[in-house]
């Protein structure tokens, strides 16, 4: 029987508190009551069986009903309190949404598993040494089938390369790999098949498996494709299978070939280039294991040459992740350090509530009303106001995620960014959750430690408005310590964004056009005449109205491929220190880019082929060198012709303002002509529309000739700025609200305790304290909590700084100006926010307030 | 314009079997919890037998639509246990209580004219 009541009673302790307060006694003593007569166990079982049933059904309604109650009221007691729950709620949806959005690219990134089978045990193999790239099958795969630690290794790269499919000509992504890639990875293709063995054999025939997106985009989702022919950059493929639509893996390519170990099969537009080896790890095999392995193998090949990196064994998953992986966390951080600073404005909110409603807390609890019921009431208050917020926040994360995607590209398709995925609103949910429920339990908290009868005989507000305000300290000490740490990091980031946008690019971006072209595959490469073609069409953007000047440039400053390997050069028989990069160019590129040519001439159309090849170096080239530069005779390390240096240019950052200045120097693109080209075209007036006009004119003059990356040079720096940008705005932005937020709790919180000490305040007032006296006394007391904080912050700070630096590799550690800025900022305004709100004091009346008591 | 508001008591219309029964049995005069358990079961010869978490769920739900109250007095200290709870009808109960018997009333009426009057079994 003992036993049977106290399961009933715990059972009962699942009711909601009222309906528990009110009930729990009566229905435990019916049990009894029943229970007692049971003659038998089967009449007890089937007792049981029905009082759970009961249960089952009472509890919920109970709690629903009580539910709707306490919301109702809780929409009451916001709408009574419009402006600070409105600000309380837009902060948390910005903070929620902001959380949620970050931890959006996170789930893509870094938790969503990867389109392959067993994504876990795939690895990059970082530093693994090149096999030789023409016949190195056999050797690869001997390495291959004797490996330990590897299941299965295959390697590839990736170039651009001309598609023609017969129909008209793109520029895209091929993936050149060994015949396993596939395999190792563990994806199937969507239908024909994959590589078989052998297939990257040299001198084997060429087949290749395209994308889902092209075989769309080009072939309509024709199944008839298989067996269909294409050029890549000239030379002919067979297509055997095409990839299911997740699967772009490396670098978004849309085809891959086998011809790894015959990289002379395909042309190749760059000059240098590396390949990545990846694996399936073995199954017995650890992590830990593996690269052990896979070092000392390394060791024992390389023996005691240095690497630029620790050779190790990489999952996949992070490789892909890169530099977002740290970013991302970074970001994490500074958002939930404003999820915190705006929980504890919400935490103010209901803090102020509870003192205000103190009397009336205290007369319903010495009536009766548990501590449990108002519990009860305080947390759904809270949920409610983060669950309303979290809602308006997926919007917040929306924006986020998409702004996200411009600025950190997805490395494969699978890992798009979003919002509506389960884990996302899951995690939206639980954050929305967790912070109501620690701001309803904290207040609440407090109220266990209120002596109702005490209280009753007679109100003294400052006895026991203590354990309020050093809770209230407490946070605001937080709430300025984030704050400080924010506003220093984005003063950082502010600065140096300042700085990387108003730096000399050696180059102007406004009014310019710049476009690709790859001759590679078509018909003027047939004929041989791409001198002729390149020519032909400068002389007919030159012919555009508006266009001021036009000239050409193998590797465009801003774009992917701006440089390339650096080659080494003797000046006069002079070695350069450390090599420079090769570039090819037209005359009037330099025009066209507005590059200031420093000393000597620009090329000019007499420097035909045939005559003394000449060559132009920019500054950074003449600094490495020391003295002058032009007149003097040049050589390439190894090559046995000689060139002259008839020019001397401005440098110009490849990377953008950020990027590090390069040795270079440009050789006459008619005398050793590339196979591709970006035109740059420097045009009058608004630079966008021209973009489309310069494509049109290749168009015009050979319409199977790609166009690509049409852009403007201000596009192109926009570019390279983006993620400086994004981050900058972001960090910024959260800076001005955790200022904004901090300033705000400040203010309600010291205007909040005047109300309190109104009667204190009035003591003083009547035996001679001016009210400037007591405002600076104020003035003082509030500070205290917040001078104790930022102290604490300008720590932070300094540590912040260092983790900075993985969300845009120009950022400059914390220094003390930032540090000291943002204290003198929150300092000022959160004097400013008390003295105004002392202003109360000077209206005061001490002979009306004493009376009032 | 605005519909014209129901009365108070019909808003509460039908009333739910339990409840009904549960005002009934507390027109005869003032009753606990468990009480009016009994006397329902009784009343019904055993057909409505309301479970504890029911029952109090629908005290509950009387007591906030204020058609009953608790009683302060109590019967005879001696024959009572006075941690027990008494329950009257308020003067609304009554009002909600005779509303639902006519409402009830005009329904068997109603089926009276079509179906005849059925010989009880």
């Amino acid at each position: 029987m003992a036993n049977a009541r106290k399961l009933y009673g715990l059972l009962l302790k699942l009711f909601p508190a009222r309906f528990r307060e009110e009930y729990a006694t009566p229905l435990e003593r019916q049990f009894c009551d029943d229970y007692r007569d049971l003659p038998n166990r089967g009449a007890r079982a089937l007792f049981w069986l029905t009082a759970l049933a009961d249960l089952a059904v009472s509890i919920p309604k109970e709690f629903t009903r009580e539910l709707r109650q306490d919301i109702a009221y809780s929409l009451r007691v916001y709408r009574h309190r419009r402006t600070s729950t409105a600000l309380a709620f837009v902060a948390l949806a910005l903070a929620i949404g902001a959380t949620t959005g970050v931890f959006s690219v996170m789930n893509a990134v870094l938790l969503r598993s990867l389109p392959f089978r067993e994504p876990q045990r795939l690895v990059e193999l970082s530093w693994f040494p090149q096999p030789p790239f023409q016949g190195g099958d056999v050797q690869f795969r001997a390495w291959r089938g004797a490996n330990p630690y590897l299941d299965d290794a295959s390697v590839y790269v990736v170039f651009p390369m001309n598609l023609n499919t017969g129909r008209e000509g793109v520029r895209v992504r091929v993936a050149e790999t060994s015949a396993n890639f596939f395999e190792t990875l563990g994806t199937e293709v969507e239908f024909g098949r994959p590589f078989a063995p052998g297939e990257d054999t040299p001198g084997s025939d060429s087949v290749a498996v395209i994308s889902y997106g092209l075989w769309q985009q080009v072939y309509g989702g024709d199944p008839r494709v298989l067996g269909s022919t294409i050029r890549l950059s000239g030379v002919q493929a067979t297509i055997v299978g095409v990839a299911p639509p997740s699967m772009d893996y490396p670098e978004r390519t849309a085809v891959w070939t086998p011809t790894i170990f015959d990289i002379q099969r395909l042309p190749i537009s760059v000059p240098a280039w590396h390949d990545t080896t990846i694996g399936r790890l073995k199954s017995g095999v650890s992590w830990t294991r593996g690269n052990q392995m896979y070092q000392a193998e390394m060791h024992q090949r390389i023996g005691d040459r240095r690497l630029p990196g620790t050779p190790a064994l990489v999952p996949l998953q992070e490789q892909l992740a890169g530099h977002v992986r740290e970013a991302s966390l970074v970001l994490m951080g500074i958002v939930v350090s404003v999820l915190l600073i705006a929980c504890a404005n919400v935490a103010h909110l209901l803090l102020s509530r509870i003192t205000e409603r103190r009397q009336e807390l205290e007369v319903r609890s010495a009536l009766g009303a548990s501590r449990g019921r108002l519990i009860q009431q305080l947390i759904t208050e809270s949920t409610l106001l983060t669950l309303g917020a979290s809602i308006a926040g997926l919007a917040v994360a929306h924006l986020v995620a998409r702004l996200a995607s411009v600025v950190e590209p997805v490395p494969m398709a699978s890992q798009q960014y979003t919002v509506l995925d389960g884990a996302v609103l899951a995690f939206a949910l639980s954050v929305a959750t967790l912070t109501g429920l620690l701001f309803g339990v904290l207040p609440a908290g407090l109220l266990a430690r209120m002596q109702p009868a005490a209280d009753l005989v007679r109100v003294q507000p400052n006895t026991h408005g203590v354990g309020v305000r050093r809770v209230r300290g407490t946070l605001i000490a937080i709430q300025a310590a984030l704050t400080v740490i924010l506003l220093a990091g984005a003063l950082a980031m502010g600065r140096n964004f300042l700085v990387l946008t108003g730096t000399d690019m050696g180059f102007r971006t406004d009014h310019a056009v710049a476009m690709t072209v790859s001759l590679s595959g078509t018909r003027p490469e047939a004929q041989k005449s791409q001198r002729q073609f390149y020519e032909e069409v400068l002389d007919r953007l030159r012919a555009v109205p508006g266009v001021e000047s036009a000239g050409a440039v193998a590797y465009l400053p801003l774009t992917e491929l701006a440089v390339t390997g650096t080659l080494g050069f003797r000046v006069d028989g002079d070695p350069i220190e450390h090599g420079a990069s090769l570039n090819y160019a037209t005359p009037d590129y330099f025009r066209a880019m507005e590059t200031p040519i420093v000393a000597g001439r620009d090329f000019t159309p007499s420097d035909a082929a045939g005559t003394e090849p000449v060559v132009i170096v920019n500054q950074e080239f003449a600094r490495q060198l020391g003295g002058d530069v032009v007149g003097r005779g040049i050589r390439m390390t190894g090559s046995k012709t000689n060139m002259r240096i008839v020019g001397l240019v401005r440098t110009a950052r490849l990377f953008g303002p950020a990027g590090p200045a390069v040795p270079q120097i440009f050789l006459l693109a008619s005398q050793s002509v590339p196979d591709f080209l970006t035109y740059v075209i420097r045009v009058r007036g608004n630079a966008v529309p021209y973009v489309s006009i310069c494509r049109d004119v290749v168009r015009q003059l050979d319409a199977e000739v790609p166009v690509y990356d049409a852009n403007t040079l201000e596009g192109l720096k926009g570019n390279t700025l983006a993620r400086a940008r994004f981050y900058t705005t972001v960090v910024s932005f959260l800076g001005g609200l955790a200022l904004l937020l901090a300033v705000l709790g400040i203010y309600g919180v010291a205007s909040f305790s005047i109300v309190q000490r109104t009667h204190e305040i009035g003591v003083c007032l009547a035996v001679g304290a001016t009210p400037r006296r007591l405002r600076a006394m104020l003035l003082r007391q509030s500070l205290i909590p917040v001078a104790a904080g930022t102290l604490a912050g300008v720590a932070g700070a300094v540590l912040l700084g260092r983790w900075l630096e993985h969300l845009t590799v120009n950022t400059a550690p914390l220094d003390p100006t930032a540090c000291g800025i943002a204290l003198f900022t929150l300092a000022t305004t959160a004097a400013g926010a008390v003295w105004k709100a002392s202003r109360r004091v000077v209206r005061m009346d001490p002979m009306s307030i004493l009376r009032a008591e | 314009m605005s519909k014209p508001k129901p009365s108070p008591v019909d808003a509460l219309l039908p009333l739910p079997l339990p409840i009904f029964h549960m005002l009934l049995a507390l027109t005869e005069g003032e009753r606990h919890g468990y009480a009016l358990k009994r006397e329902i079961l009784q009343r019904t010869g055993g057909k409505l037998n309301l479970a504890s978490g029911a029952l109090y769920g629908s005290i509950n739900r009387m007591l906030e639509q204020a058609l009953i109250e608790e009683s302060e007095e109590r019967p005879d200290p001696h024959l009572d246990d006075e941690r027990r709870r008494y329950y009257r009808i308020t003067p609304l109960g009554l009002r909600v209580a005779q509303a639902e018997a006519a409402r009830l009333r005009e329904l068997v009426q109603l089926a009276e004219d079509s179906l005849g009057f059925p010989e009880p079994a």
